[in-house]
């Protein structure tokens, strides 16, 4: 069955070069095209979660619903300890945050202050890494502020700014700060209205010893962070609530899944047209083999026989064609996951949307690949059904009579 | 003649129905799936764009100048009334509008949010952008000290109709100022650097807030008629040389340029399956010519003109294509004028649609050019295939042939 299945591979080649042609061009443009879609949607995740919002964040229960100072967690060492006893978690930390007006000599804008450690800071978050002037760990009396709030304030390192807001016990809070180090994100709401200031002394003014607006941490793997997360909720007191990152960038995420809806959807298309071109030729191939088929059945090959014949024909086709197309596509996809594609000024263009890179980096992922090959392989099985139908439409004697 | 080719071409274009169908079906379905796409993209971007001209920035914005790059209303259009009429009495003009705005902090008792003041005339906006469109729920009201959200800060603040926020901000002297404000209206432009973060309070209001003389403005907002709107832009820069008009794509080039690659993406796909399109009716001619290579022989043998028969093989290819075309027109038709009417429902994905300021429900657009341009390449497609098989004939030796017959 093999080698006559082979043997008619080589003698029909039309139609063989266009099913080769067609297999290899879905498999390797499905492959590059979900490579291209989930590292771009992936980065774009990664860039947000790494730069502040971590991959887990602990609330009291009401915050989020609710918020304000009524709800802040009051004892921040019971969830910490459990944070310090879990595994698989990179960094941690508790942060509280505060709104008031921010104001220099003679501008003013409303400012997101928040109370932070630094050093824990540096290994959770890219707020190290964004500095552009003066200080990131600074003591005392300084903020460290986003680029475009300081242009906004016209301000810069050593000048200092009022800020008005209120303190957890909602009296009033009036004071003086240095502007001692400048950073910039490429997140375009993160960079014109934060401010951080280091955890001591932001206490020491807003009466929030022990207390936090939330506690946030970073697992090591975000394929493991389900894990980790239930793991902690299990152990969190009942007034505590764990949220993942899935539900703190609810928005990213069913922006994502959008994109990527119709990214399929266009896949979709491409497959539906190469679909039908491989079983036209593969109903025109049978077409021109009628004589042979009705002599095979002639002489007693049964129809499951000729059946097999005719998939074992695309089998091999597809096979051949996906062992060229599947090595190439993933060394694309592992190539620009590796030196991902610069296009510059599109976190500028896009930052809005919370693009904060200019590189688009390709996923690699080993399991995707496999489902991408295995869906063509699936079409390029099932193309063959309508031609097999139509062949055992016949009986042998109309077979060998065909014209 | 041209008759009896015809005749002949339509009957062996469909005598092998089941490959005449299949061929039929696939050019039919990927084309109605491609025009379906086409004005769903199409859809998409128009309405980022129609809706954020109608809630926003018009064809063309004016500022005054700095205003854009300090943010700060000292930056401010003065006697924006009487510049807004000039504009209107402009040729080329369909509408403008004057607005002013601040930056600030929205508080209630329990959540703060930086946020932004937009000072309008409901009646105005009404007519520059059927702003009642955009109310999600309340009445367009402002009363003595109401005012209008955006719904996703709205979402943020947790504010609901007849609560009340505090917006704190300069004014024009330096000096803070604060307001209470009762919400009257929740909107919804889809637009969101407004949903996430504007609060819309009476123009005058605003103004006195500000310690601006009445009538100041951050921003002209003009809607272009007939006239080129680079044009427009030219005559209004005579017109206002000391204020600085732009136009939309310089003001959203992340939509422009969204728009741009959805073009680029749709011309790609359309491309590539139009290529495979012809791979398909190449390989049906080429069998369907392979098939009758001795009727073709003969008839050359007995005299019969070399280009009869090559417009017959390209008729026998073109009615094979028209007929995928007026079956992917039709349901292609179907398709969109269902999602132009009832849309594509995607409320699954509304939170991030929003982000990207869309509406959970796509609505698509119908363009007569998804159908010429598809005609014209099926047109292109039939008669490229023809080629090969043409070659075929044209190097038969009608005598060989006739020898083989028996």
């Amino acid at each position: 069955m093999f080698s006559l299945a082979l043997k008619n591979i080589f003698f029909y080649k039309g139609r063989s070069l266009t099913t080769f042609l067609l297999t290899f061009v879905s498999v390797f443009l499905f492959i590059v095209y979900v490579a291209f879609m989930d590292g771009a949607h992936r980065s774009m995740l990664k860039n947000a979660l790494d730069v502040y919002t971590g991959s887990l964040q602990i609330y009291h229960k009401e915050y989020r619903e609710k918020g304000g100072y009524d709800y802040l967690i009051d004892d921040v060492s019971k969830p910490l300890g459990i944070l310090a006893r879990t595994k698989g978690l990179k960094a941690y930390a508790s942060r509280l945050e505060t709104y008031g007006i921010a104001s220099s000599k003679k501008h003013s804008s409303a400012i997101m202050l928040t109370g932070v450690d630094f050093d824990k800071e540096a290994q959770l978050s890219e707020l190290k890494k964004a500095l552009k002037k003066g200080t990131y760990n600074s003591k005392g009396a300084c903020v460290y502020m986003g680029e475009t709030l300081a242009k906004r304030l016209h301000t810069d390192i050593g000048e200092k700014i009022s800020f008005v807001g209120s303190a957890v016990d909602y009296s009033f809070v009036a004071e003086l700060f240095d502007v001692c180090g400048i950073f910039k994100t490429g997140m375009y709401d993160f960079d014109s209205q934060s401010a951080f200031m280091n955890r001591r002394y932001f206490d020491s003014i807003f009466l929030s010893e022990g207390m936090a607006t939330y506690i946030v941490a970073m697992a090591d793997s975000l394929g493991e962070n389900d894990k980790i997360a239930a793991h902690i909720a299990d152990r969190l007191p009942p007034q505590l609530e764990l949220y993942t990152w899935k539900t703190l960038m609810h928005s990213m995420v069913e922006l994502m899944k959008m994109d990527s809806f119709f990214g399929y959807i266009s896949m979709g298309l491409f497959f539906m047209v190469i679909f039908f071109v491989i079983m036209i030729y593969g109903f025109i191939n049978v077409n021109a083999r009628m004589k042979e088929f009705g002599v095979l059945r002639a002489i007693g090959v049964s129809d499951a026989r000729v059946s097999a014949l005719l998939f074992t024909e695309i089998l091999l086709l597809t096979l051949a064609a996906m062992a060229l197309a599947v090595p190439l596509g993933a060394y694309v996809a592992y190539y620009f996951q590796v030196h991902p594609i610069i296009i510059a000024g599109m976190s500028d263009m896009y930052k809005s949307y919370g693009v904060v890179s200019d590189r688009v980096p390709t996923l690699f992922d080993p399991v995707i690949i496999a489902w991408n090959s295995a869906l063509v392989f699936g079409l390029n099985m099932l193309s063959i059904l309508y031609p097999i139908r139509y062949v055992r439409s016949f009986t042998p004697v109309e077979e060998i009579h065909h014209v | 003649m041209f008759k009896t080719v015809a005749h002949m071409a339509y009957q062996n274009a469909f005598l092998r129905k089941s490959r005449a169908l299949l061929l039929v079906l696939m050019i039919g379905l990927s084309m109605a799936v491609m025009v379906g796409l086409e004005g769903l993209y199409d859809g998409m971007s128009q309405h980022m764009i129609e809706k954020t001209k109608r809630s926003d920035c018009g064809d063309i914005s004016l500022f005054a100048p700095r205003y854009r790059t300090e943010n700060s209303i000292v930056y401010h259009i003065s006697n924006a009334g009487k510049k807004v009429a000039l504009l209107q009495g402009m040729k080329g003009v369909r509408d403008a509008i004057w607005r002013i705005e601040s930056e600030g902090l929205a508080q209630t008792a329990r959540k703060s949010r930086p946020a932004r003041v937009v000072g309008i005339d409901v009646a105005d906006e009404e007519k520059f952008g059927r702003y009642s469109d955009f109310l999600q729920k309340g009445s367009l009201e402002f009363g003595k000290d109401g005012a209008f959200i955006g719904n996703v800060l709205a979402d943020k603040l947790k504010l609901l109709l007849g609560s009340k926020v505090i917006f704190s901000m300069q004014d024009s002297s330096g000096q803070l100022q604060s307001v209470a404000l009762r919400i009257k209206a929740i909107i919804h432009t889809t637009n969101i650097m407004l949903d996430d973060r504007a609060i819309y309070i009476s123009r005058q209001k605003l103004n006195k807030l500000l310690s601006l003389p009445p009538k100041s403005a951050t921003q002209i907002a003009v809607l272009a008629g007939d006239t080129e709107v680079k044009t427009l832009q030219q005559h209004i820069k005579k017109a206002f040389p000391k204020l600085d008009a732009k136009r939309f794509a310089a003001l959203y080039p992340q939509l422009k340029q969204t728009q741009q690659l959805l073009d680029v993406f749709n011309e790609i796909s359309f491309a590539i399956v139009m290529t495979v399109v012809f791979i398909g009716i190449l390989g049906v001619m080429y069998v369907s010519v392979l098939d009758r290579i001795r009727e073709f022989g003969i008839l050359l043998g007995i005299g019969y003109a070399y280009r009869y028969i090559r417009l017959q093989v390209f008729l026998e290819a073109l009615f094979l294509a028209l007929a995928g075309f007026v079956l992917g027109s039709v349901l292609g038709l179907l398709f969109l004028v269902y999602l132009k009417y009832h849309g594509l429902d995607l409320s699954v994905f509304s939170s991030g649609m929003s982000m990207f300021g869309l509406d959970s429900t796509i609505h698509a657009v119908i363009k007569p050019g998804y159908f010429v341009s598809t005609f014209i390449a099926i047109v292109t497609a039939s008669l490229l295939s023809i080629f090969l098989p043409l070659r075929k004939i044209k190097r038969l030796d009608p005598i060989e042939v006739i020898r083989s017959i028996g």
